[in-house]
């Protein structure tokens, strides 16, 4: 392997930059840090009560030992990891905690990890799993009890006005996520997958402000580019979450171009714009958890429930699709046959790729990805 | 596998040996049923049994059917057809059992002839899920609509509060009672539509107090296995929750229930044990193997008896006014929460249960468990392919080592015996009963 790869099956080199710098802006802005997992909970809400929001994300192929003296080893490895890594103190920067309740294991991880490692702030976001009036009205509830809990931690009122300003810099970044999508779209895409997902992992743990002067700097960058990219197949990336771009690394590598996403770091979250004016509650409704497309939530039987994908597959004119689920991740283990046996009506191939969190053993995969992107 | 000498399991009551007669009664009564083409739900632990009686609904319950196949081992077929079809064989084997026996019954156009159960389970007309304890238990129905067959479906979503809020909290009691009302009326709207029928509020309120008195003898027989020697082990109790799932709000489940109760109460007095020399005394957790209940009685022949399993439990006594019965159903269910909550929920999955039965022991519990139980150790069986509810073993281990109870957690299933071996197992109790011995005699 060459050996600027060699990062890609250790420790992904930006997260102990992003350590480095949440540190140091904890200590340069005096506001408390508050991880969090998933994103039913708007981040804007953490922000808005004078927090600094921190997507916690792990180290695939990291050790979990750690994790073995309070879970069972059945269990997404993703989840494993991150609790590990709480246990080793790799998150020591913490002062709260945020668990969405999206699927059972990060539920189940909120309860273990703050029950032996607490911190000073916890909150466990409780989302209903259909999109029934009444399921809209308890997640709309549920926003007022964690804008609650959000004040009284922190002391800072969450003003209409500062929650209005938070969405505005949100939607500033979503406008420019879009943009950059946008070059992907065209043929060949001017930004890589894997350049895509560590700009989108960067921005998971830093202020919204600083993360528009990152895509905004990006954005010209790669507007200057001419087609750096091979031809390659289009491809698009789906399944559980992808927390680092090692898989999109050796797409890339097998000669493929990684155009779209599905998965949790990815479009699903920058899709729209949050409308403003209007009422706040209701775009975050819409915007977490309605219009977001997470396996987890029931939305009726039948195909119909991959519409969005099917049009995101020929808006990006992709030509393949990149399935990846991490053992005992049941929400994408339950659709796959569904989805693998809608694609082939539709005639795009897919690939699945079963893998334990850890992109290992690489040759292996990577053999298979080149077989995969060959025949595309 | 297929070959386990655990596979046979005895049992030691009347009551419970006399299921054998009572069920196939019940089984050709629903057949005939079928036959007329009367409307037939497939239903989710979870959904009140009682409301599928009050609309007079016929009712499989594709969890339970599983389990039955586990355990005339058929269930390695049927999970092998859907691992063919792509299913996982990490989610969980209820689900795949069920995936493979739907792929052959579509195959077929009729039940296949390997179930279990005459005629296995007929075609649905409608699935009537429940998000209670776990994820896979949404996505189950939303695939066998989408794959096998095409009808409508009703999930209820009872969530529960997590357990560093306090339930007790107006605001946050009304939130999820809120939750709970809107989506039981939900889901009866959803069923009058489905069958054409009013729901008759008088009649489900008789059928509640129906249900609810089997409840109280059930918990009554469960807490005298306080006793010693235990006068009830695993191999009734895993059996005995039948009744309350296919007869609920009948009289004839009242009786098997009093029954029971009358035979457990004569036992206990009579000192009469289900071993001859009661010399350990467990708590079980987690979902049994199916398919080796036998587990249980290779166990009493080294005198371990089990007093207490932590799933189908029905815990504490329902004080809900049944005047408004839909109310009680919501009450009830908020209750058993509120206990849950109570009793340390940090490592429990949604906790809410409005089909009474539920599978978890809060952490605080467990004191006054391996006090009033007089548990010497306990049994968990890491099931595989359903972590929701072998989550919280190891902290539950945890938790049982700081009050001095060993624990033994060993990897298997409940409906799928390729992770068993017998030698592996016999080797694992041998060793834990030689570690409670050594902890007992060192009078911990
Ligand atoms: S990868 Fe799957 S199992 Fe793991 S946290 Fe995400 S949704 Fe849950
Ligand atoms: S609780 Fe476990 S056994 Fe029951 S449906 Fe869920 S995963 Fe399957």
């Amino acid at each position: 392997m060459e050996d600027s790869d060699n990062h890609l099956f250790k420790e992904n080199p930006t997260i102990a930059e992003n350590n480095r710098r949440i540190r140091r802006l904890k200590k340069e802005s005096g506001k408390p840090v508050i991880g969090y997992l998933c994103c039913f909970a708007p981040p804007e809400m953490i922000s808005a009560a004078g927090a600094l929001p921190f997507r916690l994300t792990g180290i695939p192929g990291g050790d979990n030992s750690e994790a073995d003296a309070y879970i069972e080893p059945y269990g997404c490895a993703y989840a494993r990891n991150i609790l590990a890594r709480a246990v080793r103190g790799d998150y020591d920067f913490l002062d709260g905690l945020v668990i969405s309740h999206s699927c059972d294991m990060v539920q189940r991880l909120y309860g273990i990890w703050n029950y032996y490692h607490p911190l000073p702030y916890s909150y466990l976001f409780n989302v209903p799993h259909q999109l029934t009036p009444w399921a809209q009205r308890f997640y709309k509830r549920e926003l007022i009890f964690f804008k609650d809990s959000l004040e009284k931690f922190t002391g800072q009122e969450i003003t209409e006005t500062a929650l209005r300003k938070e969405i505005d810099s949100y939607n500033h970044n979503r406008t420019l996520i879009r943009d950059l999508y946008a070059l992907r779209r065209v043929n060949p895409p001017l930004i890589k997958g894997s350049e895509m997902l560590n700009l989108l992992l960067a921005g998971g743990v830093m202020p919204a402000e600083d993360f528009s002067f990152l895509l905004e700097t990006t954005l010209a960058e790669i507007r200057r580019r001419h087609n750096e990219q091979t031809t390659g197949p289009r491809i698009l990336g789906w399944g559980s979450i992808m927390d680092d771009p090692a898989l999109y690394r050796l797409i890339e590598k097998a000669g493929g171009s990684v155009v779209a996403d599905d998965t949790c770091i990815g479009m699903r979250l920058w899709e729209k714009n949050i409308p403003l004016p209007g009422d706040l509650y209701n775009g975050f409704l819409e915007q977490y958890f309605i219009d977001f497309q997470c396996p987890r939530t029931d939305r009726g039987p039948g195909i119909k429930r991959f519409d969005y994908l099917l049009e995101r597959i020929d808006q990006y004119d992709i030509d393949g699709v990149v399935g990846y689920i991490i053992s005992f991740c049941d929400p994408h283990k339950f659709d796959y046959p569904d989805l693998r046996d809608l694609l082939k009506k539709e005639g795009i191939p897919m690939l699945l790729i079963d893998d334990n969190y850890s992109f290992e053993p690489a040759e292996a995969l990577m053999t298979r990805l080149e077989a995969f992107i060959e025949m595309l | 596998m297929g070959n386990s000498e655990m596979a046979r399991a005895n049992r030691h009551l009347d009551t419970t040996r006399k299921m054998k007669e009572m069920l196939p009664r019940f089984f050709m009564r629903m057949m005939e049923r079928r036959f007329n083409n009367e409307p037939l739900a497939w239903c989710m632990v979870g959904v009140p049994p009682e409301l599928l009686k009050a609309f007079d609904l016929l009712f499989e319950w594709p969890e339970n059917f599983s389990t039955i196949c586990a355990s005339r081992l058929i269930a390695p077929h049927f999970i092998e057809v859907a691992e063919t079809d792509g299913y996982s064989t990490e989610l969980c084997s209820y689900v795949t059992n069920t995936m493979g026996y739907c792929k052959l019954f579509v195959e077929k156009g009729e039940a296949p002839p390997e179930s279990p159960l005459p005629g296995g389970m007929g075609t649905p007309s409608m699935l009537l899920g429940s998000g209670f304890i776990c994820e896979p238990r949404w996505k189950w129905f939303q695939s066998i609509a989408t794959r096998f067959f095409n009808v409508p479906v009703y999930s209820s979503d009872p969530l529960a509060p997590p357990w560093d809020v306090d339930p007790r909290d107006p605001r946050i009691e009304n939130h999820y009672l809120c939750l709970l009302r809107e989506d039981l009326a939900g889901q009866i709207k959803f069923l009058e539509r489905e069958t054409g029928k009013k729901l008759d509020r008088h009649h489900l309120r008789e059928i509640l107090i129906l249900s609810h008195q089997a409840l109280a003898y059930w918990r009554d027989t469960l807490s005298l296995r306080k006793n010693v020697p235990t006068p009830m082990g695993s191999t009734d109790y895993f059996h005995a929750i039948i009744p309350q799932m296919y007869l609920v709000g009948e009289q004839e489940a009242v009786d098997f229930y009093r029954e029971m109760y009358e035979e457990v109460k004569e036992r206990s007095a009579m000192k009469k044990g289900i071993v001859e020399d009661e010399k350990y005394r467990f708590i079980w957790f987690g979902l049994p193997p199916w398919f080796n209940m036998g587990v249980f009685n290779y166990l009493e022949s080294f005198g371990a008896v089990f007093v207490y399993e932590s799933t189908y439990n029905v815990g504490d006594y329902f004080e809900v006014d049944v005047s408004d019965p839909l109310e009680a159903i919501v009450r009830r269910t908020w209750q058993r929460a509120v206990w849950m909550h109570d009793y340390g929920a940090e490592a429990m999955p949604e906790i809410c249960n409005p089909a009474v039965f539920g599978g978890f022991v809060g952490s605080s519990l467990l004191e006054e468990l391996v006090r009033d139980f007089k548990i010497d150790g306990a049994i968990m069986n890491l099931t595989r392919s359903c972590r929701a509810i072998s989550f919280g073993e190891v902290h539950t281990k945890n938790r049982l080592a700081k009050l001095g109870i060993p624990s033994l957690i060993f990897e298997s299933d409940m409906a799928d015996p390729r992770l068993w071996s017998d030698a592996q197992i016999k080797t694992r109790l041998h060793a834990f009963l030689e570690t409670v011995e050594k902890a007992k005699q060192g009078g911990r």
